[in-house]
């Protein structure tokens, strides 16, 4: 955090101004409505709102992957305009290709990056073990469970060594147990490796327990509705959902969720 | 009295297993047991229509009589049936090679997709057959003809299903691909040809049969040599018996090169079919 000479501090994600509009056959969409935000190196920023509010949309533009209608993303000081080397990305399927290994899907963008594989062998290996899956290098995909596979794609994610990690739902498809599992294993994970990251979420909870900062959104167009820091201290055990202090927070949240709805609705996020 | 009572349940928990693994078997041996009935069936049908109603040898000889001409004339057969299959394997082997770098063309070039995938899908719907006595006329008489013309009805379903293929790949990967900064002509080697597999080899299972349809009617026109030779060969010397054993015979040939591919495919979807990924 302190070694930032080259960016600004709390400006190493920068969004300003982003809007979005898909305009389709059936007519036009605004998805994205004047989104600013940012984010320091190190941090752990999630993007908290319902479904169709434009989560993913601000991710992948975000990622290079999508272009914004109006406004700028930047990463590490450049305005981001096509995928970087520098930031890896989780997709809410994990998108690994059926035909390879656990090994060679996580060894997959380094050969897409036209890196040499050798030389990230080692890397990708002590990833996959660090995530408990050493004995699964050679299995297929479709012999893994759903939070398996999903540990794969972060660790394809994170073989090529990036800053930046953009994950968006990355545990919505799997059931609550296997969730908080994937929650201590993310937490645990990124205590060994520093990165800032954005990571997009409807749980509450989840957002809670990950992050050091929350940006709630609200959708029609997609807006950013409330900005809430989460004060607990790292490491962070899964008691902490027990203490009052999350209980409040997580509360606090649902109401701001619920306001974005002008307060008719009930029960935002699952 | 009572240990038998309360085991009752048990041991009926335990017959009921391999009782159920035993349904399973006779399933699956109802599935190869009774087309094969059925079609013996039908063989004893034919006999016993032949032999009843006396109807000439000429007409129509019984299944017998096609088995014992067959054992006589083998050597005949063997030897007529190595060309049709040589030349049948040669015309789907060029259609593959052929209908795989068109489709390639297709994926990327916008000008064939516009200009040339409509006329294709046209050329589908004539019936293609009408065109074997030109390919005669312009190829002569020999095996180019019946390759040329083998090559032209078989190679279609190849373009069609390895430009499915090559085109139908999941949107999520071709994002991961660009998210990587993969070039095209990676995503081509590592996403879309292992994700066309399964498609390709699908056009493969129609294109073979037609490749081997192909070769028999050139040899019907050119009538030089091969199986489809000795069927109109026999047929118009009235020697039907002949001309049904040479049909088995190419059904056999037929069976074996559609075994081959069908053999490759299970192979490869085995690896690349999409089951599973999700
Ligand atoms: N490719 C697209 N074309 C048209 N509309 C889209 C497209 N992607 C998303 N949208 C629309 O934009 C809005 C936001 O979608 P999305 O970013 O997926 O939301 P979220 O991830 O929060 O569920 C939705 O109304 C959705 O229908
Ligand atoms: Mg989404």
């Amino acid at each position: 955090m302190l070694d930032m000479a080259a960016e600004p501090a709390g400006r190493f994600i920068e969004a300003s101004q982003i809007a979005k509009i898909y305009e389709t056959g059936g007519g036009v969409v605004e998805a994205l409505s004047s989104i600013s935000f940012d984010c320091a190196q190190g941090d752990f920023l999630s993007l908290l709102g319902p479904s169709g509010c434009g989560k993913s949309t601000l991710l992948m533009i975000m990622a290079g992957l999508e272009p914004a209608t109006d406004g700028r993303a930047s990463v590490a000081g450049e305005v981001v305009m096509s995928p970087r080397a520098d930031v890896g990305v989780v997709f809410q399927d994990p998108t690994l290709l059926p035909w390879r290994t656990t090994l060679e899907n996580v060894l997959f963008p380094i050969e897409m990056m036209r890196l040499r594989r050798s030389l990230y062998r080692d890397r990708a290996v002590a990833l996959l073990e660090e995530v408990g899956l050493g004995k699964f290098l050679t299995k297929r995909p479709h012999e893994l469970s759903g939070g398996m596979r999903q540990r794969v794609a972060i660790c394809r994610a994170l073989v090529h060594e990036p800053k930046i990690l953009l994950m968006d739902e990355p545990f919505s498809a799997l059931d609550a147990i296997t969730r908080d599992q994937m929650n201590a294993l993310l937490l645990d994970l990124l205590i060994r490796h520093a990165k800032t990251v954005l990571f997009v979420t409807h749980s509450i909870r989840e957002a809670v327990m990950l992050s050091d900062r929350i940006l709630v959104m609200g959708g029609r167009p997609g807006r950013i509705v409330a900005t809430e820091p989460v004060p607990f201290a790292r490491p962070r055990a899964p008691e902490l959902e027990d203490t009052a202090e999350f209980v409040a927070l997580v509360a606090r949240l649902r109401n701001a969720i619920e306001h974005s709805y002008g307060g008719h609705r009930a029960g935002g996020g699952a | 009295m009572t240990t038998a009572s309360l085991q009752t349940p048990k041991v009926a928990a335990m017959q009921k297993r391999p009782s159920a693994r035993h349904q399973m078997l006779v399933r699956q041996a109802r599935i190869v047991l009774m087309p094969l009935a059925c079609a013996f069936l039908m063989l004893v049908f034919w006999e016993a229509y032949v032999r009843i109603s006396h109807v000439p040898a000429v007409i129509l000889p019984g299944p017998l009589v096609v088995l014992a001409t067959m054992a006589e004339i083998y050597p005949t057969l063997l030897l007529q049936a190595v060309p049709t299959t040589i030349e049948s394997t040669i015309g789907f082997l060029i259609s593959c090679s052929l209908g795989i770098v068109l489709a390639v063309l297709l994926c990327y070039s916008r000008i064939w997709r516009e200009a040339v995938y409509p006329n294709l899908v046209l050329i589908q719907i004539i019936p293609k057959i009408a065109l074997a006595p030109l390919f005669i006329l312009w190829f002569g008489l020999g095996a180019e003809s019946r390759l040329a013309f083998s090559v032209f009805i078989s190679v279609f379903p190849i373009i069609v299903s390895t430009y499915e293929g090559l085109t139908n790949v999941d949107p999520n990967l071709l994002r991961l691909c660009r998210a990587c900064q993969a070039q095209e002509w990676q995503v081509f080697l590592s996403v879309r040809v292992p994700s066309a597999l399964p498609f390709i080899f699908s056009g493969m299972k129609v294109s073979i049969t037609l490749a081997i349809i192909g070769v028999v009617i050139g040899e019907f026109i050119t009538a030089q040599a091969g199986l489809g030779y000795l069927i109109v060969a026999s047929s118009a010397r009235s020697d039907t018996p002949v001309a049904l054993a040479a049909v088995v015979v190419l059904c056999g040939a037929g069976l074996l090169l559609y075994g081959i591919v069908t053999g490759l495919q299970s192979i490869v979807n085995e690896r690349y079919s999409r089951g599973g990924s999700r």
